[in-house]
């Protein structure tokens, strides 16, 4: 089997005198959406945030294809073939459309400017309100076109791997939808992807594998598929209520791997 | 009429050029800078010593003072700013208070009271609406406007001054897509401090001479243009400080005589106190017109 193209070894990570997390582990296949979910304050965000270089990890290790990336500032990841698409939509409001995309293709236009106009035609095909709205002040725009907008200043520099914070919050139930289907086109193209997602049952519908976290730790990695209501409601104290949406989400998803009805225990957790 | 409107555009410029600077390095870090000014007091020092003492030309003893401003600005960014990344910008904002005390010290230590003056680049005299301005204080007023409603466009068309226009608007993102943000800041603190030193040279020779704490006086006027100009905009900087710079140029002309010390920080306060106020009331003024012209509709 090849290196994971991201590994997240044994990561301890926090802020001042709290740590968050406390030795996290989780590998990331080449071309595949890893999922992260979680309750509120179980480390999700800041794992993704430690893998962006955000936050510093403690110790262990971030590795990216193998090269060993922990010490490295956000922006040399970004350089290494790291995208971000972040939580909120946080385009950069004075700015048009298409500076939005120019500044996301920093980097690309540093290694190589010639690829910059076929990468800014490709995000264009891809969402055609942009290229309409290319002149438009980002911040006067909607709530979904935005969401394309931060897709897209995140494509346009050609990353391998996208880390995606939240994508469902705050957008309408019809534009969470269309946002899930660009990032399964976009996944199908080959980019790996790994998600925090605080919609269990949006998150469930997108990945390939989910990652449960608790009070700091990972204490749950498997296939989606093989995930059922009673571990979903052990780990995340869910109860069957959500467990049974899941399920139905989990149905319809392209892999016809029928989800197993397990009995769904409700039990808290701390 | 026409004097006021003159010595208002002059001493505008300047305090424009001073606003400048305080909204570039607080667009670029968040940070307002109280040091600045002073890091114009002790560039003018560098020019005198390679124009007055070494008789070397008016443009390589600027240059030298430019250099060694931007020097100063750089170098505060890489010992100082860059280690509080993270820290309360007010934190910042109280260490530059440090670094203004540093510079007036050495300047002190230096200089002492020795009154100091260096020539401007242009010494040509024109009339303008009857006064006499010298062509350096007309190049002030130019190169302000220019820089206010300029800079933006400028940054705008390279990468690197669009990642320093949205550092301001969202500095974490910015480091996501992979901007530096540690030069953004670098060259943010330096473009400040290069304001400042230009100031500087084009405000000494219309007064005369300089001593320590010089530019930091001009310089207080400059940071409350940049607050009326909404802290964030350059073309708002720049016409904050012509604003002021009218107030007080109409306030010296009808109250100059009555003897009042300071005259300047007066108009300046009241002037601030006015914009300030008058944004927060504002809104509510309006609110409560709206809802009386609906209520009539």
């Amino acid at each position: 089997m090849s290196t994971p193209l991201l590994q997240i070894l044994d990561v301890t990570a926090g802020f001042g005198a709290t740590t968050v997390l406390h030795g996290v582990s989780i590998d990331v296949p080449e071309g595949s959406i890893a999922g992260i979910f979680g309750l509120n304050g179980a480390g999700k965000s800041v794992t993704l945030k430690t893998v962006a270089g955000v936050v510093p990890a403690r110790s262990g290790q971030v590795l990216l294809d193998g090269e060993d990336i922990t010490r490295w500032g956000p922006e040399k990841r970004v350089a290494r073939g790291m995208g971000h698409i972040p939580q909120g939509r946080q385009v950069f409001p004075e700015l048009t459309v298409e500076e939005n995309l120019r500044l996301g293709a920093y980097t690309l236009r540093r290694r190589d400017r010639s690829r910059y106009a076929a990468s800014l035609d490709a995000v264009y095909d891809r969402f055609p309100v942009l290229r309409e709205r290319r002149s438009q002040l980002a911040g006067t725009m909607s709530g979904g076109q935005q969401a394309s907008l931060c897709v897209g200043r995140a494509l346009i520099n050609q990353p391998r791997l996208v880390l995606v914070d939240e994508p469902s919050a705050g957008l309408s139930p019809v534009a969470a939808l269309e946002l899930r289907e660009v990032l399964r086109d976009v996944a199908a193209t080959g980019v790996t992807m790994v998600l925090v997602e605080q919609n269990i049952a949006f998150g469930l519908s997108l990945v390939d594998t989910a990652h449960l976290m608790q009070t700091g730790t990972v204490v749950h990695s498997s296939p989606v598929g093989d995930l059922d209501d009673a571990t979903l409601a052990t780990h995340l104290g869910i109860g069957s209520v959500l467990g049974a949406a899941t399920s139905r989400m989990l149905s319809s998803r392209a892999t016809p791997e029928p989800p197993k009805k397990g009995k769904p225990r409700v039990r808290r957790t701390a | 009429m026409g004097q006021v409107l003159v010595f208002g555009l002059i001493s505008g410029g300047i305090y424009g050029l001073f606003a400048l600077g305080v909204v570039m390095v607080f667009r670029g870090t968040g940070v307002l800078s109280f040091a600045q000014g002073e890091i114009g007091t002790a560039a003018l020092y560098v020019a005198a010593y390679l124009i007055n003492d070494q008789g070397l030309p008016w443009v390589v003893g600027a240059l030298g003072a430019l250099v060694f401003g931007i020097g100063v600005g750089v170098l505060f960014e890489l010992l100082v700013v860059r280690r509080m990344i993270g820290a309360d910008p007010v934190s910042t904002a109280v260490a530059t208070v440090g670094l203004l005390l540093l510079i007036t010290t050495i300047e002190i230590q230096y200089a002492g009271s020795t009154l100091i003056s260096v020539r401007g680049p242009i010494s040509q005299h024109f009339a303008v609406f009857g006064v006499e301005v010298t062509g350096t204080q007309v190049l002030g007023v130019l190169l302000a406007l220019a820089l206010g409603f300029g800079l933006q466009s400028l940054l705008r068309r390279t990468d690197f001054g669009l990642g320093i226009l949205a550092a301001a608007q969202d500095p974490t993102a910015v480091r996501l897509v992979g901007v530096p943000l540690s030069r953004v800041s670098a060259t943010v603190w330096g473009a400040g401090a290069a304001l400042s030193v230009i100031a500087a040279l084009l405000v000494e020779p219309g007064i005369g001479v300089f001593a320590p704490g010089f530019a930091s006086q001009l310089y207080l006027v400059g940071l409350a243009a940049a607050v009326i100009g909404g802290l964030t905009s350059l073309p708002g900087a720049v016409i904050g400080g012509l604003a002021l710079g009218l107030v007080e140029a109409a306030a010296n002309k009808w109250f100059g005589q009555s003897g009042v010390h300071g005259l300047r920080y007066v108009v300046v306060l009241i002037v601030l106190l006015v914009v300030l106020v008058g944004r927060q009331l504002l809104p509510e003024l309006r609110a409560r017109f709206d809802t009386r012209a609906e209520a009539v509709a």
